[in-house]
């Protein structure tokens, strides 16, 4: 399959703002149809590679994409426009949305109605980690882990500002051991 | 005040998020609402609630608390605080991660990273799912959406519209 990157700052700002503006339920799935689908910038491997990169890194996932593949592509600039890009439409739709919910919170039950989609989005997490947690499974050590810190995280709501330097030093050394 | 002790915060906080917004929605839950008491336990639950609803990245919650805290300047410091600090890193760090591609320390600290992850993105489903004390209620809901997800491959969508009827009937 052939793939050629964005000529101009324009078409990677619109591709991007495309991108943000129909990402219901997620933007990775968007993301990939309209870079590696439609306008066949990158190849299905390297977004896999760069997604891969993007997950390990801190930061929102996606908004770290854009700025990789900005950067490769523009340089600073391809960085910028790219984020500002993905984000300047949904920026608005939430607080739009957020400012219409507001007007109507009193009304409980426009308020059960918003707290069960806050409760189903919960629900999203936990189906997210045990579809990441099932490649762990079968390695002692990870579970170990895990459970450690959810208790401290989740349970004695510890800091994560503690936790979480704490938790990849000790997953670290276990790895080094092939323990992970 | 308030505004620049939201920035250093998401500052901080962007910078230890590794997977991503769902990694640190405890701490930002436990800042946000135990320690300064912005918003109530409530307020945060639909807050995540609408940024999950609205397309877009879910970092966007971000901004709706800042919104919540300090107006529309608060939303727009929050998400730039959440997401500079990760940026500058991500910018420097692309090209050394292409290059130690087979380096062992690589794949050693991809390996330490995902059992965090896993108990992280865990947890900050837990803490949303129960603000107060714990409430069956909610534990239902996001138990259904969770069997949902891993059973079913649609459109995450659909689960959050599922749990707004239970939430109707149930709450």
């Amino acid at each position: 399959m052939n793939v050629a990157p964005p000529k101009k700052l324009g078409e990677l700002f619109f591709g991007f703002l495309w991108i943000g503006a129909r990402s219901f339920g997620g933007v990775l799935p968007w993301a990939y149809r309209t870079m590696v689908e439609e306008r066949r910038w990158i190849t299905h491997a390297d977004f896999t590679e760069t997604i891969g990169l993007c997950q390990f890194l801190p930061g929102p996932n996606i908004g770290n994409a854009s700025i990789v593949l900005g950067k490769r592509w523009f340089g600073l600039a391809g960085s910028v426009v790219a984020f500002l890009g993905l984000m300047a439409l949904p920026f608005v739709w939430v607080l739009a949305l957020f400012a219409v919910y507001n007007d109507f919170s009193a009304n409980p039950l426009v308020k059960a109605i918003v707290t069960g989609v806050g409760a189903a989005g919960a629900g999203l997490f936990v189906g997210t980690a045990v579809k990441l947690g099932r490649a762990l499974a079968k390695k002692p050590a990870a579970l170990v882990l895990i459970a450690a810190c959810f208790l401290c995280v989740a349970v004695a709501r510890f800091s994560l500002v503690a936790v979480i330097p704490a938790g990849l030093l000790l997953a670290w050394l276990a790895a080094r051991r092939d323990w992970l | 005040m308030t505004l620049v002790e939201l920035a250093l915060y998401f500052g901080l906080l962007s910078l230890i998020s590794v997977g991503g917004m769902p990694s640190v929605m405890p701490e930002m839950q436990r800042f946000v609402v135990d320690v300064k008491g912005w918003l109530t336990p409530g307020e945060f639950l639909q807050a995540f609630a609408v940024g999950q609803a609205a397309p877009g990245p879910n970092v966007l919650i971000a901004s709706l608390i800042g919104w919540k805290v300090a107006g529309i300047p608060g939303a727009v410091v929050a998400l730039l605080a959440f997401c500079f600090p990760a940026a500058v890193l991500a910018w420097w760090v692309a090209e050394l991660w292409d290059r130690f591609k087979d380096a062992p320390w690589r794949r050693t600290t991809q390996r330490a990273i995902a059992p965090i992850v896993v108990a992280l993105i865990l947890s900050g489903g837990f803490v949303i799912a129960t603000p107060d004390s714990p409430d069956w209620r909610l534990w239902l809901i996001a138990g259904s959406s969770a069997a949902a997800m891993l059973l079913v491959n649609v459109n995450p969508l659909w689960m959050l519209a599922g749990g707004g009827i239970l939430g109707a009937l149930l709450l």
